[in-house]
């Protein structure tokens, strides 16, 4: 799949790099099979990439998916049985970790227990033969980066997980790479935790300004803290793009339903002209960007953020679904809406409605509803 | 047979344990310092309180009170059973002499091959006897040795009546009455005998091996096995300087150890061996070797090897393994009359077809002789083998050269032992 | 190798806010339930070992003989005697068990390395078949040694015979054959502790150290073995200490000139009934090894050890 869009312009912006720059990592057509008890399993089916200099770059997927596999090949503890890993435009397949230009950090941290963590931090600098000096001198700088003054003689054990975090952190950071890969780093946390510990990472790598590879399975960290998502399913990137780009317009089925929640209506079209079909669903019909042929059944997608329920009269050329309220959950600002569309098909739409008007108004469990959203925020999605 | 009553050492009838409390409880030292430094009670307590346990766990004199042999049996007699520790195949599996005396006196036996070793079965029922208890067995085998003399130092055998042993009066060949370990066999009577010699394999020593001299011989050097057992070694090289071991005393020993030490710092002696040196010998580990006759026959008649064995021109051992009875058990009676019924010549003789070692019994020859002109074929063969090897039935000339076992004293035993297991355990 | 313990934690009696009513003789009990639970090894530790202990001693301090018994002397010259008469051997087990923990290292940390890092699905096959001839008798195993070192057997007689070896080459009965017979023994106890160190690592260190600029070899100096080290106390301790008091190998292998202390133990209680000489070889014994072993564990940094083995 070819990267359709450029590395992410913000990041360019901010490097005052190119788009034209050599890319900081490079996959060309990248495979990995394994042999697990006598049969050919492929974890990684073909993958071209291409990540920018500086840029906050997220594999995102659900376990199996091959996205740590993919950052293992680009760290060198995998290696690939098909394609080209490049580093900054050099071919480093074959080379292993400890010659390649990136680090590290790992979701167990992989702290050394035995060493106190300026040693920990200290190590990669020490094997490249960095004199003391000068090793004393990056290893402060790291520690005060991650905010860890002080504890420099304390053996990592004695540390809270987030401050392991921090000097797992560090301990990359320190030797300057050319990229950083992480490894789900923050699954260990705690939600508060996790959630300080996002605008930690995003903060460190604006004030840094290295190529940040990461691997998650948790959408709202990548969308929160990325530039560009590639979103992985099967060993295969299902969608590559920026964080606004994968939400709002889901390519594939998976992608609008590994991120965030999509409603999904399923129906024929009855006409079809400049960019905008009609849909009839059991419940009636609906118009959606996107085009398809006449009598084709597909499938259209709204995020529930985008519906409403009508109070009078709908907005002229606005989708109008008729439906009867399930489940009412208010959640403060919004309250979260189940209806069951009307028609024999049984679909169930689920809107989030925020609560800008008084309680009278809300809808409760049993009422007739009726649900209207702009026909340009869903889309048919690809068969 | 009051007459034959030994000087033994003075039996402590009194528990130890009891003695030595009450002396630590009025240690004068003790009381002089309460009275003079005043150490805080709880110290006092404490010193006392280990000093206690330390002193209540002594281990008290193991002599029994002496028995004569009327005291012993009075009144005794026989209850139909009886219960045997034996050695292991030191008779057939269907113990066919056991069978034949049951039949003859309806008494029970309970056969047990219980003694693997003399000291570890000796450790076992020592403090058994100690106490006054019944080690389990009426009649037990084990083998001359420092054991037997602390068995009969501490009083632990029941003194032999030999009214009540016909067969042995009849048929034990002088040989084995009165031996030096025990005058007049006041305890013990032979089961069966052996001889400690050489033994060496042809098939790796080329010349003709005729003594003792020979186990010093650097020719031999690494390939020569000694006996681990004090005794055993200290005989050979007794012998060797031509001094008989029964009459030998610290000068002698002396002079026998550094003989011993001597062989072994010019690295002639490969190993000290409790018993399995006869696998060695086969298989070229070991060329030369002191050994037990009865081993070495077995090994030629079972492993078809051709080792030999010599009895050494200076001399060797003949050792016995002896039946005895526990002061302490229940059915000596029963124990002295399989005792004495194994002395019959036909039973001697089928004894010795199985163990093949040699019978206190000489006209147990004459019965093999007989059975095997009556046999055919492999048992015939067998038993000619059996009644023609010297090893089975030493010649008188044999005999002459083998000197019995040195009877220590108690009071000499520990001495003696120290000075060779200093030898043999560099 | 200890538990891998958490920190302690307040016990929860006290730490929930007390309940209303008498609870207090509840919270006592379950105080006490602990140390209820434990009197069972307490009492077996007090009966079958301090009393034993205890004994002992009182034993290596008395004089006398068989006949007369023994009576407690305070005799401390026993000990004098023991050390005077029995260096030697005592300095050889030393020696043999040294020599023997050595090759048991030397081989033992490769194979628990393989096994915990490569071992894959497969490690508790591997853990069996090094333990399988441990189902073996010991001496029964030890015996079959001396068919294997034969002077003329499997392995010494093809040697001698293409002239790789002289005739009258033997290893049987010599020190080699102790030390070897003592770390073939003795191996599962190495591998065991050592193994459990590196399984239980977490695997990830070695690939940061990789990804750090270190070369398969650095990791492992840096990394590996510093972690594996609890494990590696563990082993030594758990080798040396049997093999220095063995005796079997020395007795089955050994020849003229190797009794190990264990023989002469063995030898002074049940031949020369000299309890007192016996016990107080076995205490001298323990001392040496104690010391020994404390300052084993000095040199090699205890608190290190207890820092990494609490992870």
């Amino acid at each position: 799949m070819a990267s359709t869009t450029g590395p992410g312009t913000a990041a360019a912006e901010r490097t005052g790099q190119q788009q034209d720059a050599v890319p900081a990592i490079a996959l060309e057509g990248v495979s990995k099979t394994y042999r697990s008890g006598g049969e050919q399993v492929a974890a990684v089916r073909g993958v071209d990439l291409e990540i920018g200099q500086g840029e906050f770059f997220s594999l995102l997927g659900p376990s199996g998916c091959g996205k740590t596999t993919t950052m293992r090949m680009v760290a060198g503890f995998e290696e690939p049985t098909g394609g080209t890993v490049r580093l900054k435009g050099a071919d480093v397949t074959g080379v292993p970790p400890h010659r390649r230009d990136v680090n590290m950090v790992f979701q167990s941290y992989a702290l050394f227990p035995h060493m106190s963590v300026f040693d920990n931090i200290a190590f990669g600098l020490r094997r490249k033969g960095v004199p003391a000096a000068e090793v004393r001198r990056r290893v402060g700088e790291a520690v005060e980066l991650v905010e860890l003054t002080g504890r420099e003689r304390t053996r990592p054990t004695r540390l809270s997980g987030g401050q392991q975090q921090r000097v797992a952190l560090a301990r990359a950071l320190v030797n300057r790479p050319s990229a950083l890969l992480l490894d789900e780093p923050l699954a260990a946390l705690d939600l508060k935790l996790r959630q300080s510990m996002q605008m930690e990472l995003k903060r460190i790598q604006r004030d840094v300004g290295i190529t940040f590879v990461y691997v998650t399975h948790d959408q709202g960290e990548a969308l929160t803290l990325s530039d560009r998502i590639a979103v992985m399913n099967g060993g295969l990137v299902e969608q590559l793009g920026t964080p606004q780009e994968v939400y709002e317009r889901p390519a594939t089925r998976f992608t609008a339903g590994f991120i965030g929640t999509s409603n999904l209506l399923s129906g024929e079209v009855t006409a079809s002209s400049g960019g905008v079909i009609e849909v009839r669903t059991g419940g009636g019909a609906v118009r959606a960007a996107g085009s398809a042929a006449l009598g084709e059944r597909v499938e259209i997608t709204v995020r529930p953020e985008k519906i409403t329920l009508a109070a009078g009269a709908v907005e002229p050329g606005a989708c109008e679904l008729p439906g009867t309220v399930i489940e009412a959950v208010y959640l403060g600002s919004t309250t979260h809406y189940t209806v069951a569309a009307d028609g024999d098909d049984g679909t169930e739409i689920v809107l989030h409605q925020q609560n800008t008007a008084g309680p009278a108004e809300a809808a409760r469990r049993g009422d007739r509803v009726r649900l209207t959203w702009r026909p340009d925020q869903s889309y048919v999605l690809p068969r | 047979m009051p007459g034959m009553k030994r000087a033994a050492p003075r039996p402590f009838p009194e528990p130890h344990c009891e003695e030595n409390r009450s002396v630590s409880r009025t240690d004068p030292a003790l009381l002089r310092g309460l009275t003079r430094t005043r150490p805080s009670r709880r110290t006092v307590l404490g010193a006392s309180a280990l000093a206690m346990v330390l002193s209540a766990c002594g281990v008290r004199g193991q002599a029994a009170e002496e028995l004569s042999g009327a005291d012993f049996w009075e009144g005794k007699e026989s209850s139909g059973k009886l219960s045997f520790a034996n050695w292991p195949l030191y008779m057939d599996a269907e113990r066919t002499q056991l069978k034949e005396f049951t039949e003859a006196t309806g008494i029970e036996v309970d056969y047990d091959e219980a003694v693997a070793e003399n000291k570890s079965f000796f450790g076992k029922v020592r403090p058994k006897l100690a106490d006054g208890d019944s080690i389990g067995y009426d009649l037990m085998v084990l083998s001359t040795g420092v054991e037997l003399t602390e068995l009969m130092a501490l009083n632990y055998l029941a003194p032999l009546d030999h009214m009540k042993m016909p067969n042995f009066d009849a048929y034990a060949g002088q040989r084995y009455k009165n031996a030096t370990y025990d005058q007049g066999n006041r305890f013990t009577v032979p089961y069966a005998s052996g001889i400690t010699g050489i033994a060496y394999n042809p098939k790796y020593v080329d010349r003709e091996i005729t003594g003792i001299a020979d186990l010093w011989d650097p020719e031999f050097k690494g390939k020569v096995g000694m006996m681990a057992d004090a005794q055993e070694a200290s005989n050979f090289a007794l012998l060797l300087d031509g001094v008989e071991p029964g009459g030998s005393g610290k000068k002698d020993w002396e002079k026998a150890v550094s003989r011993l030490e001597e062989q072994r710092e010019a690295g002639i002696v490969r190993r000290y061996y409790e018993q399995d040196y006869i696998q060695p010998l086969t298989n070229g580990d070991l060329w030369i070797s002191m050994a037990w006759s009865g081993d070495v026959f077995q090994q030629n008649a079972e492993e078809g090897t051709e080792l030999e064995f010599i009895v050494p021109e200076e001399g060797g051992t003949l050792w016995s393994d002896l039946m005895m009875i526990p002061y302490t058990a229940k059915n000596p009676v029963d124990a002295i009359m399989l005792m004495d019924f194994l002395y019959e010549p036909r039973i001697a003789a089928g004894l010795t077809e199985y163990i093949n070692f040699i019978p206190p019994v000489p006209e147990a020859h004459q019965e093999i002789k007989e059975k095997a002109e009556a046999a055919s074929g492999d048992e015939k063969e067998a038993l000619e083998e059996l009644a023609d090897s010297p090893l089975v039935f030493p010649s008188d000339e044999d005999y002459t050269r083998l000197h019995d076992y040195v009877p220590l004293g108690a009071a000499e035993l520990k001495e003696f032992t120290s000075m060779f297991l200093a030898v043999t355990q560099a | 190798m200890a538990e891998n313990l958490p920190p302690p934690t307040p016990a929860p009696a006290e730490a929930a806010p007390p309940a209303a009513g008498a609870s207090r003789p509840a919270g006592r009990g379950r105080r006490a339930l602990p140390y209820l639970l434990a009197a069972p090894a307490w009492l077996w530790l007090a009966l079958f070992f301090l009393v034993p202990i205890c004994s002992m001693l009182s034993i290596s301090l008395m004089s006398g003989d068989l006949y007369q018994g023994y009576v407690l002397t305070w005799e401390f010259g026993n000990y004098a005697d023991a050390v005077a008469t029995y260096w030697r051997q005592l300095a050889r087990s030393l020696a043999y068990g040294g020599c023997a923990t050595l090759l048991c290292l030397a081989v033992g940390y490769p194979v628990a390395y393989w096994i915990a890092f490569r071992g894959g699905a497969y490690k508790n096959t591997y853990l069996l078949l090094l333990l399988l001839p441990m189902f073996v008798s010991f001496v029964l195993r030890t015996i079959s040694w001396k068919a294997l070192l034969a002077d003329e057997g499997v392995v010494l007689g093809p040697l001698k015979d293409i002239g790789l070896l002289p005739e009258a080459a033997h290893v049987l009965n010599t020190a080699p054959a102790v030390v070897l017979g003592l770390a073939y023994n003795f191996l599962p106890f190495m591998v065991l502790p050592v193994y459990a160190v590196l399984e239980r690592m977490d695997h990830r260190v070695v690939e940061a150290a990789q990804d750090l600029y270190a070369g398969r070899v650095r990791a492992f100096v840096s990394v590996v073995l510093p972690m594996s080290l609890p494990g590696v106390f563990a082993g030594v301790i758990m080798t040396f200490i049997p093999t220095s008091a063995d005796y079997i190998n020395a007795q089955v292998l050994g020849g003229a000139h190797n009794t190990m202390v264990g023989k002469i133990i063995e030898s002074q209680y049940l031949v020369n009934n000299a309890y007192p000489m016996a016990a107080a070889i076995t205490f001298v014994l323990m001392a040496v090894l104690l010391a020994g072993i404390f300052s084993y564990a000095r040199a090699l940094g205890t608190e290190q050890v207890m820092e990494v083995q609490a992870r």
